[in-house]
């Protein structure tokens, strides 16, 4: 049987967040082995993070922490001791990429920044990311995803131009970075192949965000005109409207004459000459909007949505989790696996991002419990025996 | 210092078109893959587009001359080829038998046609990697839909966590074409890895859709476990607060800060001058402030009302409260992290051209051991038609002169016109621009 793409990459990941979680879950999700390095007793700060099952917090059962960290092992180490020093520097060896995702001057503080690993493995290529990057004045703020989407640029420009900048959906800027940091990672590890060498990856949130304003950039650049947030048009079209049982977006984009998408809202007076054209449609835009309600209400948003693809119209419509968990197309991709430990035993999970002809995503295992692979990692793989692991458990190392 | 390209030596066909796409290839020739970019005269494509011309003026030569082109094909060659004309397929599948990677974003239908699908590219070429990009994928009962950013947003979710007053809001900026992006550019490294280790080429299938759903998965998971469908708490969070957007002092200009425990409540309240909110029980912990987060918000909007952004941002940050400047691009060009980080790269364009040198986004991370960088503007159109059918492929003069007869490949567009854009002052008034600088060029240095 052929294996997943990334068989046999071995990865150590350290330090919490979902921009770490998320760039180590990609790279285990298409077979690398990854291990993550919990603090004993508190472990990944993500496991403090709501919502969680059944609503009740416990370190076991985060939902943000069980959905980024599929298909890795966990182990505990105090890597601020000097007995954990030892050990991660026994783990970098073994290593052939470490993810982290601390704050800058954190693992140099005790000495275990990206030149000490280094040193004990010269291959290594280690990834860091941090709200604003390793160097640069701005490097020691603080930040979460508000801040970081604001840095940006890309918060300036969403939502609607008479409301304030709103933030996007459920910390964005943190899945950016960290699918962008994967993408760095296998980019260094693919050069590693060839030239034996190792490196460090500097990944800022912020500036993988700001790489998304491709027009408001260039437009400063090339003739100093600031974009700014949409001004809706009032006509209903592109923007959210609502239907008999939610939300959906008319659209007039695409090759379609605007006579298709009248023909499937059935209201006769949108065939008025004066909402043909794009610029009739923009100045009689109130009239429209009104129209546009009176042919939307008698619709179902997902009825709409099949009926105007049928027709190679582009509209729109807003679906929400539960429609995205029973969606037929994402189902019929397999986009749902089983998760098999015990809080998620027979939960389906959303899991491959992309679809590779071979070697693609498995889910192997579900989101470890804190140090759950402590045995299989110390004594499978570095050789402690029984007596040395109750020992470092003593001195709070593990 | 080519073992500091880690694609140096790589050749990619960009058959691709728009945004998502092309900027994932852009990517790619920044770590220095020779990227061709296979277009037709009469397509085009994002060269039309007037977000940014030089001085808004589209000259004489308007389709090398758009900067929103140059940014998402910054460093690429250009050959042009149409497609349905006469046997136009030939040399682009004589070129995909030289090059390892390629990227396509047609429905599964026109890809078929073209012969631009997995089974047949393998037959030009065994080790082929072939990303195909589709709004849902080539399977599935959706696959053949089309799919446009501006909806897919909410189709895959993100519009339902984003809202106003409870009512779903629009991200805007074509959010879903980069997330497309990025993974692709995951996917292809991927792919490069296993043919270095096992000979293989392989096929992505690249659907926007799944891509969106992934990025909201913790919400899908949410449903699940608990039955939740959405939570929409627009700049709020779910277990911090105060966490808001903030107004300052001028036009539409914002903070953000977001308190996350009551360590940063306490400081924030020293910093805005309240300190007996600091000592109340009303807003002792998290819970509660949340329940008055409209008051709070009040007491925060006060203090920022008449402060400017960037002093409010300093202030608080040197006493550990998380807070960002809004910002809006003039901002991010003088901006100091910006420019200590090197983010924005200058670009030469070709003298003809008239844009002269520009800064350019560049991308989200450096590295100690490679030298990515923008290698140069987007191509002119057709200025590698020579150099592939010629040098490439070995094809004659007389068969370049004759496809150029027949109108297979060009120098410049057909059926397009120059744009007109509107004056800036114009667009300021109609909401398409919030504002505008006349001595940009000075601003930028």
């Amino acid at each position: 049987m052929l294996g997943q793409v990334l068989d046999g990459i071995k990865i150590l990941e350290l330090g919490g967040g979902k921009a770490s979680s998320f760039c180590a879950r990609l790279l285990a999700d298409y077979g690398a082995d990854v291990i993550k390095l919990e603090a004993p007793g508190s472990g990944d700060v993500l496991r403090r993070h709501g919502p969680f099952v059944g609503n009740t917090p416990h370190a076991e059962k985060s939902i943000p922490f069980l959905y980024l960290n599929t298909n890795k092992r966990s182990i505990t180490l105090d890597i601020v001791s000097p007995t954990g020093c030892l050990i991660l520097k026994r783990l970098a060896q073994w290593a052939n990429v470490v993810v982290e995702g601390h704050s800058p001057s954190h693992l140099k503080g005790f000495g275990m920044g990206y030149e000490a690993l280094s040193s004990e493995n010269p291959s290594l290529v280690m990834t860091s990311i941090t709200p604003f990057g390793q160097m640069g004045p701005y490097r020691d703020y603080k930040a979460s995803d508000i801040v970081t989407t604001a840095m940006s640029g890309l918060m300036y420009l969403s939502g609607d131009a008479d409301k304030e900048p709103i933030r996007n959906a459920l910390d964005q800027s943190l899945y950016v970075a960290g699918t962008q940091a994967a993408g760095a990672t296998l980019a260094a590890v693919y050069q590693g192949m060839a030239t034996s060498k190792g490196q460090h990856i500097d990944v800022s949130i912020t500036e993988c965000m700001a790489l998304h304003l491709v027009q408001a950039v260039s437009s400063y650049a090339y003739m100093g005109a600031v974009r700014g947030r949409r001004s809706p048009m009032n006509s209903g079209l592109d923007e959210v409207m609502p239907c008999a049982d939610g939300y959906v977006l008319p659209s007039a984009q695409g090759s379609q004459p605007w006579e298709v998408a009248v023909e499937l809202l059935g209201v006769e007076e949108m065939k008025a000459p004066k909402f043909s054209t794009a610029e009739g449609r923009i100045a009689h835009g109130p009239e429209l909007y009104d129209l546009l309600i009176k042919g939307l209400w008698k619709w179902n948003r997902k009825d709409l949505f099949h009926a105007s693809a049928e027709r190679r119209l582009l509209f729109g419509m807003v679906q929400d989790a539960g429609d995205l968990f029973e969606c037929p197309q994402l189902r019929s991709r397999g986009f749902y696996t089983k998760g098999t430990n015990l809080e998620a035993d027979g939960v389906e999970f959303p899991g491959e991002i992309v679809r590779l002809s071979e070697g693609s995503y498995r889910m192997q295992r579900p989101a470890p419990l804190l140090g759950q692979h402590n045995e299989e990692v110390y004594c499978g793989m570095l050789g402690y025996g029984k007596e040395e692991m109750s020992l470092l458990r003593r001195w709070g190392v593990i | 210092m080519s073992d500091a390209l880690p694609l140096k030596g790589l050749r990619v066909v960009d058959v691709s078109r728009v945004y998502a796409m092309p900027y994932a290839a852009a990517h790619l020739a920044d770590m220095g893959a020779e990227v061709i970019r296979v277009e037709a005269c009469h397509i085009p494509d994002t060269r039309l587009q007037l977000f940014a011309l030089p001085d808004n003026q589209p000259g004489e030569l308007w389709w090398e001359r758009s900067g929103t082109f140059h940014t998402l094909n910054r460093g690429k060659r250009s050959l042009t080829l149409d497609l349905t004309k006469g046997d136009a397929l030939e040399p682009l599948k004589q070129l995909i038998a030289k090059s390892d990677v390629v990227i396509e974003n047609y429905t599964p239908r026109v890809s078929r046609r073209f012969g631009l699908d997995y089974p047949s590219l393998k037959k030009l070429k065994e080790d082929i990697i072939l990303l195909s990009n589709t709004g849902y994928g080539h399977s599935g009962p959706w696959s053949e839909y089309g799919a446009v950013a501006a909806t897919l947003e909410s189709v895959h979710g993100t519009g339902a966590f984003m809202a106003y007053d409870g009512v779903p809001a629009k991200i805007g900026n074509s959010y879903t074409d980069f997330i497309a992006a990025w993974t692709a550019v995951f996917a292809l490294m991927a792919a490069l890895i296993h043919r270095r280790r096992t000979g293989r080429g392989l096929w992505i299938d690249l659907a926007m859709y799944q891509v969106g759903a992934s990025f909201v998965g913790e919400g899908i998971l949410d449903h699940a476990f608990n039955g939740r469908r959405q939570r929409p708490l627009g700049n709020r969070h779910l277990s911090w607060s105060p966490h808001g957007c903030y107004p300052c002092r001028g036009d539409d200009e914002w903070v953000t800060i977001a308190v996350r425990d009551d360590q940063e409540w306490q400081t924030l309240c020293g910093a805005i001058g309240k300190l007996e909110l600091a000592k109340s029980p009303k807003y002792a912990d998290p819970a509660s402030r949340y329940e008055r987060q409209d008051e709070v918000d009040r007491w925060i909007s006060e203090w920022t009302r008449t402060r400017d952004k960037h002093e409010i941002m300093n202030t608080l940050q040197s006493v550990g409260v998380p807070c960002g400047v809004v910002m809006k691009a003039r901002d991010m060009f003088k901006d100091t992290h910006y420019k200590a980080r090197g983010f924005f790269e200058g670009v030469h364009h070709s003298p003809d051209s008239g844009i002269g040198e520009k800064p350019y986004i560049s991308r989200g991370w450096r590295s100690s051991g490679m030298e990515s960088r923008i290698q140069g503007p987007g191509p002119s159109l057709g200025e590698a038609n020579e150099y592939v059918l010629r040098d490439i492929l070995g094809l004659s003069a007389g068969d370049v002169a004759r496809l150029e007869r027949e109108g297979v490949i060009g120098r410049s567009p057909v059926g397009a016109s120059s744009p007109r854009p509107l004056p800036l002052e114009q667009q300021k008034l109609l909401g398409w621009i919030q504002d505008y600088d006349v001595d940009y060029k000075e601003r930028l240095g």
